[in-house]
């Protein structure tokens, strides 16, 4: 399997539509620089075309095409009633 | 072990741009040209300050917020619900940051400014640069750190729910430090000027960059918010930063010339508890066999500073000429120098900790 979902992440995707992004978001130093973030949030891309589609039995990911095959786990977490799908395993790139 | 820990971490070309690498180059040509501008067209900086508003200085009002909404506009919050994924870093982190950083950098300055350059600092100038440390030492670094996170190959998770979980700190303990602080060393400053400069410089900010984030990501989506919004709003903060340091030192220009030594005798508590405190989380974090990925940024936050925000709050409270703001700009001018090498320490000392793929948290 190119990236790991967790059963947590897979029932609470399930709950939410069945289909993730995991994409990377820039993040901008205060003093200018940059490093890029994976992060993975329930809802389609929107440019699907530039992502892998990846289909499993009952979800469907759109993976950045630099984010396959990296060991990343897609998982969930949260607390109050309050949850998040977050990507475990990724350094910042560039 | 995964392939990335194996990979060579990232050279400093590859995480900072030109313009960050040489930001002293950059403070330091800001400086002039403000002592420029004072010294030959006064009436230039004299005109701006008059343009006030229950005694805030709108232009510097407005160039602060240029420099703070983006970072501001960038919080993801969400992040937070990942507060319990690595404790021992966050444990680390929080304490380091709020209850031993802005302490050890009231102690160091302190000792520097007001005992061993007692010769060479009036008094009256010594505290203000004292206010100014305090206000450096209260503020921990909330942007600037996932490039130094990048650099030591940090874990990015855990980096985010670091800097959404020291923002979210801030809210509430920034003013009751600064002005515990500040009142220990005998400076006085009103409740009611601090709560402003709160208000000011991290409420409004914030709460902006928030409904901003919010109303724009269901409007246009979050990759067009990451991509297209933030890249063209990202600029901003260096370029509020160089005109808010040209229109400060225009009216520093006096001190600067009659006292440029004072630059160089500020740098050195702020040098000193850069270091300090980075050992402190990282010692720690050894201590604890916390991963090299989490112990990495959980150092670097601290020992980085949110120098936006002090400058802010030092011209907010003490006014563009006062010896505090002169001091936060110390802090702009050493910042990357010394963060480059802390990350070369980081990375040169990798292999003294445990790797994140077999430690359990």
């Amino acid at each position: 399997m190119t990236i790991e979902v967790t059963p947590r992440a897979r029932e609470w995707l399930n709950k939410k539509g069945g289909v993730a992004t995991v994409r990377l978001s820039p993040r901008r130093g205060c003093c200018g620089g940059r490093a890029d973030i994976a992060v993975a949030e329930a809802r389609p891309p929107d440019s699907p075309e530039r992502y892998v589609r990846l289909e499993f039995e009952d979800m469907t990911l759109y993976v950045d095409p630099t984010l396959v095959d990296q060991g990343l786990t897609l998982d969930a977490e949260g607390f109050l009633g309050l949850k998040h799908l977050f990507v475990e395993g990724a350094p910042l790139t560039r | 072990m995964t392939p990335h820990q194996e990979s060579q971490s990232p050279s400093t070309a590859e995480g900072m741009g030109r313009f960050e690498r040489f930001l002293s180059l950059w403070v330091a040509l800001a400086i002039v040209a403000g002592v420029l501008l004072g010294q030959f067209a006064p009436a230039i900086p004299d005109a701006l300050s008059r343009f006030e508003y229950a005694q805030v200085s709108i232009p510097v009002a407005i160039l602060i917020w240029a420099m703070i909404f983006p970072m501001m506009a960038q919080i993801d919050f969400t992040a937070v619900l990942g507060v319990r994924r690595q404790p021992r870093g966050l444990i680390i982190t929080t304490t380091v940051n709020w209850l031993i950083k802005p302490f050890t950098m009231f102690a160091i300055a302190w000792f520097f400014l007001t005992v061993v350059f007692q010769p060479l600092i009036p008094a009256d100038l010594a505290s203000q640069y004292l206010a100014g440390a305090i206000l450096l030492g209260a503020a921990p670094c909330t942007a600037m750190v996932f490039v130094w996170s990048y650099l030591t190959r940090g874990d990015a998770a855990y980096t985010l729910v670091q800097v959404s979980l020291n923002d979210l700190i801030m809210l509430f303990a920034f003013a009751p430090i600064v002005v515990f602080l500040l009142d220990v060393s005998n400076i006085q400053v009103p409740w009611n000027t601090v709560a402003l400069s709160v208000v000011l410089y991290i409420v409004i900010p914030l709460a902006a960059g928030y409904l901003t984030r919010r109303t724009l990501i269901s409007r246009h989506g979050s990759e067009w918010y990451d991509n297209v919004f933030m890249r063209r709003i990202g600029p901003i903060t260096p370029a509020g930063l160089i005109l808010t340091l040209v229109l400060l030192f225009a009216f520093q220009g006096e001190v600067i010339l009659e006292a440029p030594l004072h630059i160089v005798l500020i740098a050195v508590p702020l040098i000193i508890q850069t270091f300090f405190i980075f050992f402190i989380a990282y010692g720690w974090a050894k201590a604890w066999k916390v991963p090299h990925n989490v112990a990495a940024p959980g150092a670097m936050i601290g020992a980085s500073n949110f120098f936006e925000l002090a400058v802010a709050a030092a011209i907010s409270l003490f006014g563009l000429q006062s010896g505090a703001a002169l001091a936060t700009v110390v802090g702009v001018l050493v910042e990357v120098p010394l963060m480059l090498a802390l990350v070369r320490i980081a990375n040169k000392t990798r292999h003294h900790f445990p790797d994140a793929s077999t430690e359990p948290r």
